[in-house]
């Protein structure tokens, strides 16, 4: 098991730096020059020959006429700068923003609490309703709610999550005004502790994690349905039944271990739809997070912002993978042998 | 076992092949090729033909629906912003027919008056979401009417007794009279109004002694007459921010202060030393009747309004909507020019026949009432499914959209379907490190978050582009980022293929490896690949429209489905304009739930193993 996490852990750091140079890469495409742009206040006191030769200056000291993997690998922290310290990721150092005229790590930190907290939210309450609700349907196929829930899912797959959102926001917030339209706190609320404040943020994020949960149950519930009916349909449950093993035991246990495989499989795909959702979810709520930031980000050029919060998705969908890929191993002995 | 087909199917069977042909069938049980047996598994399916069908509607409708709706990119009508869909902006109300006395046309309404002098309004009459044209005052109910005037947002009315009301919107100082026309209306002097009209936020009034009343939004409109004219006016006419005015001896003068700046203030030299007898304005142009029966148009011409059709007799009468001229020949015929985008300018025929009367003209509407009371009008309707935020039909906007999305869609799964049944027919049929390598790129690619990149992809490079080059790049960043899928089916199916016997056959007569791949086994996984071309089509509309939703798919003014939808994640446009959401929505919404059901319909005809399930 060791040598497999190794394995996979290997590839993942492969994976990171083909992804993050390709990224630097196109990043550089954007015509954009730090050097011109800290001159420019002084350009005019200077003479034109005067003004070249410390533009030339600046921009040999901020390293910016280094070959492009140079500048990649300082900018990773791997490479010391031209005053030859190690400043990059690696170091914490993601880079400045524009924009918001701060450190990227201080403008992302509260988005991303944000952020991880509505998927996690989420992803617990989808996985609640959708493997429950798979099983169900799989082991009375055929039924009337298995049919009614075949149609809720096809819509539920096939309708893009931003309409499930305005669906939402019409019935909850216009028609029974339950919920808040969007943000994440009440304006103006003094809070008087934590626990006040927590719950307040919960009431602000029900809707937008109610849509998401929403938005992915047809997929995965379709998923467990039709895994567990693979698995329903083998042999081994045959013959499980025929010595007369409870039913409850033939299908959660039998059964399900053995769907649990491609379900795994699929949620790699899912986790990382989930959060590539969450981009459409933040904007359409206006909700403090890094999809909304990552919006701003790219709608006002601050691109070292979104460099940074594009390493942060592809971190997290590595993360992801590895996480599948070790509970791929937990489950399945002959992934550990055979790799 | 056999089924029971679908009933247009049987139909239309029974009405060409007759009924044999399905007896043939049921006493027999045929050999058929697999294509035919999909494609009775696929008949099968009730669901599955629903899909088919009504996504065959709203392909056939997208695609035909640009050549009668056609669309205009710069398009935008500031009077025609937000309006609910209807139909009844030219509906008069039962009670008022027969007995009209005036009507006032309003931008989207209508206001009349009957000869008893009782108010009446119908079509769009909100102006915001408090203020309404219909909710008529109390002292204009009971008062006996006389005179009426409808301007953009506002209504003007004149009683018997020459009392002025004003109802609206009167925020922007629509009711605000001027000193002198209060001290006139006091004292009753010069104060016998024969002729009331209203415009953008300002109105006016003519007493019979030739005395002009202007008032209103002072910022808007030029307001101030030029004194050497007044008492001397025969006739006035309201342009959208100036006002013209026929004097009695037949010159046409810009009434207002600010005549010399304005390009209505140069009166055309072909009226010089003619007498004109009768004025009408659009909101830009101004047009003038001479004696000798020449009409001649000026200022701001931009729809037309100069294109002047031959007439068979001298015209009596010209009235001026928004951006067309309708005028009443000596012979009683009348015709209408400029801008015809509503229908304004096309006469209905019944109008030519009946012998009119009076004719009421105003923004996009026209009304004539006849000799016998009858009334006909043509022009603006209503908007089947309402308006947008800048006065757009939405009915045009969701068929143009439909077009760019479905063709957005279809290019980037054929993109996508070529890289990859290139890629996965080269790892499934040389395995091995080839394999290894093209399954690597495509783990990397499949596990990018997608739309993440796409917008960044769209950002870096499409911010340099045209639009119409943008809505390419969209079609190559989809394609690019979701041809795996694909990959991954082909090579599987490969795998299986290859250990197939007329692989083998194909080998032993010496065929070429490649030539195997995509001559031999290619066919036989074709269906399988139409199933997930299918599928994939709605995912790429989708991801499109989520692109387009957040601003970096395709740039506005160019519609798609998921661009509409742009600006209404806002709750005052999820409640008060709901058509602005709501068909965008559902038409898309429906169109991809009838792409999946025929997808998954497909599947389960394609493969056995799946129908059991």
């Amino acid at each position: 098991m060791g040598k497999y996490i190794l394995k996979r852990l290997g590839y993942i750091v492969v994976v990171f730096i083909i992804v993050s140079l390709l990224m630097y890469a196109l990043y550089n495409l954007i015509p954009s020059d730090p050097a011109r742009a800290q001159l420019e206040p002084q350009r005019k006191s200077m003479k034109p020959a005067e003004y070249e030769a410390m533009y030339n200056r600046l921009r040999e000291s901020m390293g910016l006429n280094a070959p492009l993997i140079v500048r990649y690998a300082r900018w990773l922290g791997i490479y010391p700068d031209i005053n030859g310290e190690f400043n990059g990721m690696f170091e914490g150092n993601f880079g400045y923003s524009q924009f918001f005229s701060q450190d990227v790590v201080q403008v992302i930190k509260s988005p991303m609490k944000n952020t991880i907290f509505i998927n996690i939210f989420s992803t617990i309450a989808a996985l609640a309703i959708t493997i429950p609700l798979g099983i169900y349907c799989a082991v009375h196929k055929g039924k009337k709610f298995d049919a009614t829930v075949g149609v809720v899912t096809i819509l539920g797959y096939s309708i893009p999550i931003y309409i499930i959102a305005l669906i939402f926001i019409y019935v909850f917030c216009v028609l029974l005004r339950v919920f808040p339209v969007s943000g994440t706190k009440t304006p103006g609320m003094e809070y008087a502790n934590s626990w006040q404040e927590f719950v307040d943020m919960l009431y602000h994020i029900a809707l937008p994690v109610i849509v998401m949960t929403f938005g992915s149950l047809g997929g995965m519930t379709r998923y467990v349905r039709s895994s567990m009916i693979d698995a329903l349909s083998m042999d081994y449950i045959r013959t499980a039944r025929a010595k007369g093993v409870k039913e409850k035991v033939v299908i959660y246990s039998h059964a399900w271990r053995n769907a649990l495989l491609p379900v795994i499989t699929s949620i790699i795909g899912w986790f990382l739809s989930i959060f590539s959702g969450s981009v459409v979810i933040e904007n359409t709520f206006s909700l403090n997070g890094m999809g909304k930031l990552y919006w701003q980000g790219l709608n006002n050029l601050d691109f070292e912002l979104v460099l940074a919060i594009q390493m942060f998705y592809t971190v997290v969908s590595l993360l992801g993978s590895l996480l599948i890929d070790i509970s791929y191993g937990l489950v399945d002995p002959r992934v550990r042998v055979n790799k | 076992m056999k089924k029971k087909q679908f009933f247009l199917v049987r139909w239309f069977k029974r009405a060409f092949m007759g009924a044999g042909h399905e007896t043939k069938n049921l006493t027999e049980e045929q050999m058929q090729t697999p294509m035919r047996t999909i494609m009775r598994n696929f008949r099968e399916k009730k669901s599955a033909m629903f899909g088919l069908i009504t996504f065959l509607l709203i392909l056939v409708f997208v695609l035909v629906g640009p050549y009668f709706w056609e669309i205009d990119l710069s398009e935008s009508e500031s009077t025609l912003t937000n309006l609910a869909p209807s139909q009844s902006m030219l509906k008069l109300p039962s009670a008022l027919k027969g007995k009209v006395a005036d009507i006032g046309c309003g931008r989207t309404f209508g206001v009349g008056i009957d000869t008893d002098g009782h108010v009446y309004t119908w079509g769009n009459t909100r102006i915001t979401d408090k203020i309404d044209i219909s909710n008529i005052p109390d002292e204009v109910q009971n008062a006996d009417i006389v005179h009426l005037a409808v301007g953009d947002d506002h209504a003007v009315a004149l009683d018997v007794d020459g009392n002025l009301y004003v109802w609206g919107n009167t925020r922007l100082q629509q009711d605000k009279f001027s000193s002198d026309m209060t001290k006139a209306m006091k004292k009753g002097e010069n104060w016998d109004i024969v002729q009331l009209e209203a415009s953008n936020q300002f109105s006016g009034a003519l007493s019979s002694e030739g005395t002009l009343y202007l008032w209103g939004n002072t910022n808007n409109a030029d307001i101030k007459v030029k004194k050497e004219y007044q008492g001397n006016i025969a006739k006035f006419s309201l342009t959208g921010s100036e006002c013209m005015a026929l004097l009695k001896d037949g010159t046409v003068v810009y009434a207002g202060s600010k005549g010399s700046k304005n390009p209505l203030g140069r009166i055309p030299a072909a009226l010089e030393g003619k007498k004109v007898v009768d004025i009408a304005t659009t909101s830009k142009t101004v047009a003038a009747v001479t004696e000798d029966g020449e009409i001649v148009v000026w200022g701001n011409v931009l729809k037309g309004e100069d294109q002047i059709p031959e007439m068979s007799s001298h015209p009596v009468k010209i009235y001026g909507g928004r951006n067309h001229y309708t005028a009443m020949l000596e012979d009683g015929t009348v015709l209408s020019w400029g801008d015809d985008s509503f229908g304004q300018a096309s006469v209905p025929a019944k109008v030519e026949k009946a012998e009119i009367k009076d004719i009421y003209v105003g923004y996009m509407q026209n009304y004539a009432v006849t000799t016998s009371g009858d009334t006909y009008a043509w022009g603006l309707k209503g908007f089947v499914l309402g308006t947008d935020d800048l006065g757009r039909d939405m009915l045009t906007r969701i068929i143009n959209g439909g077009r760019v999305t479905m063709l957005v869609g279809a290019i980037s799964v054929i993109i996508a379907t070529i890289i990859g049944v290139v890629t996965g027919g080269l790892a499934g049929y040389f395995g091995g490190n080839v394999d290894i390598l093209i399954m690597r790129i495509a783990e990397i690619v499949g596990g990018l978050p997608f739309i993440p990149f796409a917008m960044i992809l769209s950002a870096v490079i499409g911010s340099k582009l045209q639009p119409t080059q943008r809505m390419y790049l969209i079609m190559v960043v989809l394609g690019v980022l979701s041809w795996t899928g694909t990959c991954r089916l082909v090579r599987a199916q490969i795998l299986a293929q290859r250990e197939m016997e007329y692989v083998t056959a194909a080998k032993a007569m010496g065929i070429r490896e490649v030539k195997i791949v995509f001559k031999h086994i290619l066919p036989n996984v074709i269906s399988l690949l139409l199933v997930s071309m299918t599928l994939d089509f709605a995912t790429c509309m989708l991801t499109e429209s989520t692109l387009s939703y957040l601003g970096f798919g395709i740039p506005l003014p160019t519609p798609t489905w998921g661009n509409l939808l742009t600006g209404a994640n806002n709750s005052i446009v999820i409640q008060q304009y709901w058509w602005r959401w709501v068909f965008p929505a559902a038409i898309f919404g429906l169109c991809t739930v009838c792409i999946n059901l025929m997808g998954d319909g497909l599947r389960d005809a394609v493969d056995p193993k799946s129908n059991e399930r």
